[in-house]
């Protein structure tokens, strides 16, 4: 049965109006597009103000005045609209971009570095051959997709070197077309959950 | 035009019709197809079904509305395995709009209904909390300095489930599901590199490729991987639900992408091999 | 005197905290690791105050153009009527988002286009697919093989009919896929740690914007 929601009849409407673009664009998608925009941006202050009086004000409140250093921080961030005191915003900044960067550097390192030359460095001789063959595959993968990012060095990309980088540039290309493939499933995978949501909560076709 | 041209030239109205059909045909008439499991979302399965009765789990919700139809179902059955096993649940968001999904996927598991959990004692909700990679360092370093109140504004003096949590060391298990490479990463970071702590993340599967050799390196003990993997959760946990009617849809407008594909190539060579005859 | 204070101070305090940051990971000392902790919790907040940059944006650029009258003013001004209504609504009841009337609005106007607009990029994906994924040479000819095997085997139907497909498709992930991203991985970290290292030490100054 058709559903008699309000919400959900205006929800039905906007997903159907910012399908419209698919086939052309137009002046009701616009106003979704529109929309969108205008309710994002106030999610985001409404977001901001809980985070600032949760894990702010309340620190003040509990007795910890040293809590109004990154409340002051925070309000500089938006100097930088003033045309004469634009360069105090650099301050908050300096301190997200310090903590942001030493956060993640230092894992990165760990992860992205020394975990996947480890998980590199074992044995290709596996109990069985085609383990040992996918060992052997993932181990020049590994080491060819790097070889092919060596720009230092133009030897490697010349002669009989030159086909190490070139064996790497088609296991990416490869690797890329799996990962297009999973991308043609993540958009399907999306969108059917709009079909389902107005076959079944607003036409009431489907249950 | 020849015929090859024609082929190639098959307006884009039609093709986005035919696409249309195809997803709305077997949300109606499902074909209720098997699954056949992944190793990747039996690992996070297996990693989850190891842990101890009473563990505490840190769950993140790192998706919004965009996410939601793929990681929605993830997160749904996810939290049931987790429920049915009486595991204890911190759940939090790193994503702007994860404290609205909140809400619709508890409205789903039903935690007290299903499973006689108690909100405070069992689970607890932080809401959103910002910075990504710094809100995972606070809440993981020490969380009762970070956080004050739940998600609700109850001081988390009062929630005993928070009180049980003396360090990153209380966590038996980080979980989290998201749509941001930046988070995924973050996760990895923060929770396996700092802590040690084993992590299962759930991605969008596009996601997969890049941040699978985190899962080859043993840095994530399971990957739920999209839709694909929320029907193996769905199906491995007994919970049919959204992803599981999501495959049929998938079959029916994979193939017709796959038909137009094959088009598409043959007019083109089609094209190219008249050309080249013709030029003899 | 001004350019210190414009320039070096703020590179000093990247620096600072930066390398406490690293430090924190490295020593056990409890010092750095209580100042970290409290610089972690300050940066929530700080974080938090930058939430609200991108609204500021919009009246400025919405703004001027109603002002102005310049192309779809009116629907700037439906823009930021609804930044308005989000905000009160959020802000009025006391509860923030976890208010039945904030949750009403988000679950008929935010859910429904945020779902859809990501997600009716399957419809272009579906053109792009039948338009641009050619088999042209031999680099494509392995992109393509690749990703007809893995939507096959993505494809329940098609492994429902023949296993194979699906194994092939976990074959392709567990060998192919993992070397050549294991590799990118390599790289991006090897790129991101230069790149952290160089903005901590001040080489790197993007950030401070405009001179």
């Amino acid at each position: 049965m058709v559903s008699t929601d309000v919400g959900v009849w205006i929800a039905a409407f906007f997903t159907i109006v910012a399908t419209s673009y698919a086939f052309r664009d137009n002046i009701f998608f616009r106003f979704a597009e529109y929309t969108f925009i205008g309710a994002a941006a106030g999610h985001a202050i409404v977001m901001g103000v809980k985070n600032v009086i949760l894990y702010g004000w309340t620190h003040i409140a509990g007795g910890e005045p040293s809590y109004w250093i990154p409340i002051i921080l925070g309000i500089l961030i938006y100097t930088r609209y003033h045309p004469k005191y634009y360069w105090i915003y650099r301050y908050p900044i300096a301190f997200l971009v310090g903590i942001g960067v030493g956060i993640s550097i230092r894992g990165a390192i760990h992860a992205d570095f020394i975990k996947q030359i480890a998980a590199t460095a074992k044995p290709l001789i596996a109990t069985t051959p085609l383990g040992t063959l996918n060992n052997i595959i993932v181990f020049v993968g590994t080491v060819t997709a790097l070889t092919h990012f060596i720009f230092t060095y133009e030897g490697i990309h010349k002669g009989a070197a030159g086909w190490i980088p070139k064996i790497g540039r088609w296991m990416m290309l490869a690797a890329f077309g799996g990962a297009f493939g999973n991308t043609i499933m993540t958009r399907f995978s999306m969108y059917q959950g709009r079909i389902i949501f107005l076959l079944r909560d607003w036409l009431g076709i489907i249950h | 035009m020849s015929m090859w041209e024609k082929l190639a030239a098959i307006p884009r109205e039609i093709v986005l019709t035919i696409v249309l059909i195809a997803m709305i045909v077997p949300a109606i008439r499902p074909f209720g197809l098997p699954i056949m499991v992944g190793k990747m979302s039996k690992d996070w399965y297996n990693t989850v079904d190891s842990l101890p009765e009473g563990s505490i789990v840190l769950f993140d919700i790192g998706f919004g509305s965009g996410g939601y139809p793929t990681l929605g179902p993830c997160a749904i059955a996810a939290l049931h395995q987790m429920f049915e096993k009486h595991l204890k649940i911190v759940i939090m968001a790193t994503a702007l709009e994860g404290s609205m999904m909140y809400p619709l996927i508890m409205e789903k598991v039903k935690p007290e209904k299903n499973y006689g959990a108690e909100y405070g004692r069992d689970y607890v909700f932080l809401g959103y909390i910002a910075g990504e990679q710094t809100a995972m360092a606070a809440v993981l370093g020490d969380i009762h300095t970070a956080v004050k109140e739940d998600y609700y504004g109850t001081s988390i003096e009062q929630i005993p489930l928070l009180q049980e949590i003396t360090g990153p060391e209380s966590f038996a298990l980080v979980a989290y599901l998201t749509t941001s490479g930046g988070i995924a990463e973050g996760w990895v970071y923060q929770a396996y590199s700092r802590y040690k702590l084993p992590v299962v993340g759930g991605f969008l599967s596009m996601m997969t490729p890049s941040l699978k050799p985190y899962y080859d390196a043993g840095a994530l003990k399971g990957i739920l991987d999209g839709i694909k993997g929320a029907a193996d959760m769905e199906y491995m946990t007994h919970h049919p639900g959204d992803a599981m009617r999501a495959t049929d849809i998938l079959s029916a407008t994979q193939t017709i992408v796959l038909i137009f594909i094959i088009i598409g190539n043959i007019s083109y060579w089609g094209s190219r091999l008249s050309k080249r005859e013709g030029e003899k | 005197m001004s350019e210190v204070v414009r320039k070096y101070i703020p590179l000093l305090i990247t620096f600072i905290v930066g390398v406490i940051a690293v430090l924190d990971f490295y020593t056990t000392v409890p010092a750095i690791r209580g100042t970290f902790t409290v610089l972690k919790n300050w940066g929530i907040v700080v974080t938090a105050f930058a939430l609200g940059v991108g609204a500021v944006n919009l009246f400025r650029v919405h703004g001027k153009r109603i002002a102005e009258r310049g192309e779809l003013w009116p629907l700037s001004g439906w823009l930021l009527f609804m930044l308005i209504v989000f905000v009160v609504v959020g802000l009025s009841t006391g509860k923030f988002d976890a208010s039945w009337q904030y949750k009403w609005i988000y679950n008929a106007i935010m859910l429904p286009l945020g779902a859809t607009m990501y997600s009716s990029l399957c419809f272009y994906m579906a053109i792009g697919a039948y338009k641009a994924l050619r088999i042209r040479n031999i680099d494509s000819l392995f992109l393509f093989l690749t990703a007809i095997f893995v939507v096959l085997g993505n494809t329940p139907m098609f492994p429902a009919a023949l296993p194979g497909f699906f194994y092939t498709r976990e074959w392709i992930f567990k060998t192919i896929i993992s070397g050549a991203y294991r590799g990118i991985r390599i790289g991006v970290g090897i790129g991101a740690v230069v790149l952290g290292i160089r903005t901590i030490l001040g080489l790197e100054r993007g950030y401070l914007g405009r001179a």
